[in-house]
């Protein structure tokens, strides 16, 4: 108690003098904050894009796609392989990845998830089968690329911009651009395109989507397959942050579960709200308070949303009929 | 066809026969220890039969359920110096405790957020398990837990004798007016409300059943493996629960006991594969799930499939 006293006053005077490393503690403070709020965004973002494939899928199908997280890994992989060994340029090498997880996506969704809903399994049993999935995927990534983590070279720089006390890496300002780019496109996608359109009435009301016309076995996988783009998307621009292990992704899908469900199901921006609140709170929690228990404090935020405002923050008010 | 029907007739018994004299074949001690754990699994498959099969819900977190038992049981018996049959009935009570409050979000939430709600409880207990060192070893495990019965046969015996009264109990649930009550909140909650059934009371006591035998399940686990490490409670293992239960064909009590038996014993079948043995694992288990109707799938979907009571074109007249 006598120690917290005795440093208040010291803080106040090295407050007058600006030099770096004497300044006042709650100003270095301040800086570190903004910093760690910053970075937890960009995290956040990442977490958004996979959630946002998560609200998606529940829209088209009632369904869950736990393996939204190793789709994710695997797009990190991928983009491994491609930019990091056979060393093509960046753009080319993004889009190589982005078309093979599209495919990919697109397989599953008319391998897997169009068929299963069509004869009418039960959620539980499809659930149960993505995580089946998700294990396979995590093997599989395992076999081909090892248990160690992983990292390829940093295509944003390594030089970090400095703010006053804030040094801020390049990555960070390229993932708020991207994923501001993206948001763009995907708002002109669901208003402006038939297939966003056809999407959107597939979401609403499957049936009647189907009465109108709208072809639902190439809408649902296509759906599946832009869920999986987007998650790959992020897989391609984490690894500045964390590098890639096999295991990445099941954590990374709590993540963007717990980020959807904060945020809420209906909008781009309930997943992007409820990954910047996971994104920025889980960094701060795991400077500031304590690294081994953050995850259950994501944990317990998640549960008490859906216990006390289920839906989340941008909630669509559904009535039941009965 | 008569052996066929009289097998059906007393599936049970002779489930029951079989495996009490299993042992007095000697069999080699590692297909002993994959009955073993066959039976500790189907002791919690059949809770998943009661939370699942009868009432409905979908838990993702049963394997934290296990674990809540299994180390129950473990640190009572090695930090805590209980009596063992203490500690063995202490493992129950407390993961059903845990079930009670496990209960209550399944009042307001359905289908797949419920199954985060219980995706996050069971991580929880794992991240628990993993970094509070003093109390369950972490990630080094908790060793040396002493068993009920100081001899394999014994505690072989025991659980035969406890997956037999499980599964008679459950039977006898099954048929009795809780058992209905049950079986009706999973057509339809509402109309079994207007009915007069108290149906969060009916839900939370399916919950707090089924984490009760995930608890026990989980105290013969600490006994059979004698160690517990934070890694054997992830989610894929309460995945691998649920499946025991599907494969089963959902409600089936025997169904669960079989398909326990073939689901603890396919990773250990697929061992020679090595690395590759999850892998393969998981792609049959995703097979199996996705697989073409063959006869079980056709049950499967009988089960799952939507049955309209009302005729298709009422329907359509009704939806306007």
């Amino acid at each position: 108690m006598q120690a917290e006293l005795a440093r208040v006053p010291e803080a106040d005077v090295s407050l007058r003098m600006p030099e770096v490393g004497s300044k006042g503690e709650w100003a270095v403070g301040l800086a570190m904050l903004v910093q760690l709020s910053l970075n937890g965004l960009a995290l956040g973002l990442l977490y958004a894009l996979p959630a946002f494939g998560i609200a998606l899928i529940y829209n088209a199908t009632g369904l869950f796609n736990y393996s939204q997280g190793d789709l994710l890994t695997l797009g990190g992989y991928l983009m491994l392989t491609v930019f990091g060994v056979w060393h093509l340029p960046y753009p080319i090498a993004v889009l190589v990845v982005l078309g093979a997880t599209l495919a990919l996506g697109y397989a599953m969704g008319s391998i897997y998830f169009f068929p299963m809903l069509i004869q009418k399994f039960g959620p539980s049993v499809i659930l149960i089968g993505t995580v089946a999935l998700s294990v396979a995927i995590v093997n599989a990534v395992l076999l081909l690329w090892g248990p160690m983590a992983k990292s390829y070279e940093n295509v944003f720089g390594n030089k970090a911009f400095q703010f006053g006390d804030m040094y801020i890496m390049p990555h960070v300002f390229w993932i708020f651009g991207i994923v501001a780019v993206l948001v763009i496109l995907l708002q002109y996608l669901f208003t402006k395109t038939i297939t966003g359109l056809a999407m959107r009435a597939v979401a609403q009301n499957y049936v009647a989507a189907q009465l109108m016309g709208i072809k639902v076995n190439q809408i649902i996988p296509l759906t599946i397959a832009l869920s999986t783009v987007l998650a790959a998307i992020s897989g391609i621009l984490i690894t500045p942050i964390q590098p890639l292990t096999p295991q990445l992704g099941g954590l990374l899908a709590t993540k963007a579960f717990a980020s959807v469900l904060i945020g809420g199901m209906g909008s781009m921006s309930g997943a992007l709200v409820g990954g910047a609140i996971v994104g920025i709170s889980e960094t701060l929690i795991a400077t500031l308070v304590t690294p081994t228990y953050k995850d259950v404090f994501t944990f317990l935020v998640v549960v008490s949303f859906l216990l006390f405002r289920p839906g989340g923050i941008f909630r669509r008010i559904e009535v039941e009929k009965v | 066809m008569r052996l066929g029907n009289f097998l059906r007739k007393n599936a049970l018994a002779v489930i029951a026969l079989v495996l009490v004299i299993f042992p007095l074949t000697s069999p080699p001690d590692y297909q002993f220890y994959i009955v073993e754990r066959s039976l500790q699994n189907a002791i919690l498959a059949i809770g998943l039969v009661i939370l699942l099969g009868y009432t409905g819900p979908l838990s993702l977190g049963h394997a934290g359920l296990l674990a809540t038992g299994a180390y129950t049981y473990g640190i009572l018996a090695t930090k805590a110096h209980w009596p063992l049959w203490l500690a063995f009935l202490a493992a129950p009570v407390v993961a059903g405790v845990i079930g009670l409050a496990l209960g209550f979000p399944s009042l307001r939430l359905k289908g797949p957020f419920l199954m985060v709600v219980t995706i996050a409880f069971g991580e929880i207990v794992r991240i628990v398990a993993l970094n509070e060192e003093e109390l369950t070893g972490g990630p080094y495990g908790l060793q040396g837990i002493p068993r009920l019965i100081n001899n394999d046969l014994g505690v072989y015996y025991l659980m035969v004798a406890a997956t037999m009264l499980v599964a008679i109990a459950t039977l006898r649930l099954h048929r009795s007016r809780i058992g209905l009550a049950l079986l009706s909140i999973k057509e339809d909650p509402l109309v079994t409300g207007v009915m007069g059934v108290d149906v969060s009371n009916y839900k939370v006591m399916a919950f707090v059943l089924s984490a009760a035998l995930a608890g026990l399940s989980g105290a013969f686990f600490a006994m059979l493996t004698r160690y517990l490490n934070p890694d054997s409670f992830t989610i894929l293992d309460s995945a691998t629960y649920l499946l025991m239960v599907v494969l089963g064909g959902m409600d089936s009590v025997v169904g669960a006991i079989l398909a326990s038996g073939v689901v603890t014993a396919l990773p250990e079948i697929l061992r020679f594969m090595e690395r590759a043995r999850l892998l393969v694992y998981a792609i049959i288990l995703l097979l199996v799930i996705w697989g073409p109707s063959t006869g079980v799938y056709k049950k499967l979907e009988d089960r799952f499939g939507r049955k309209s009571v009302v005729a298709p074109g009422v329907k359509l007249v009704d939806r306007g």
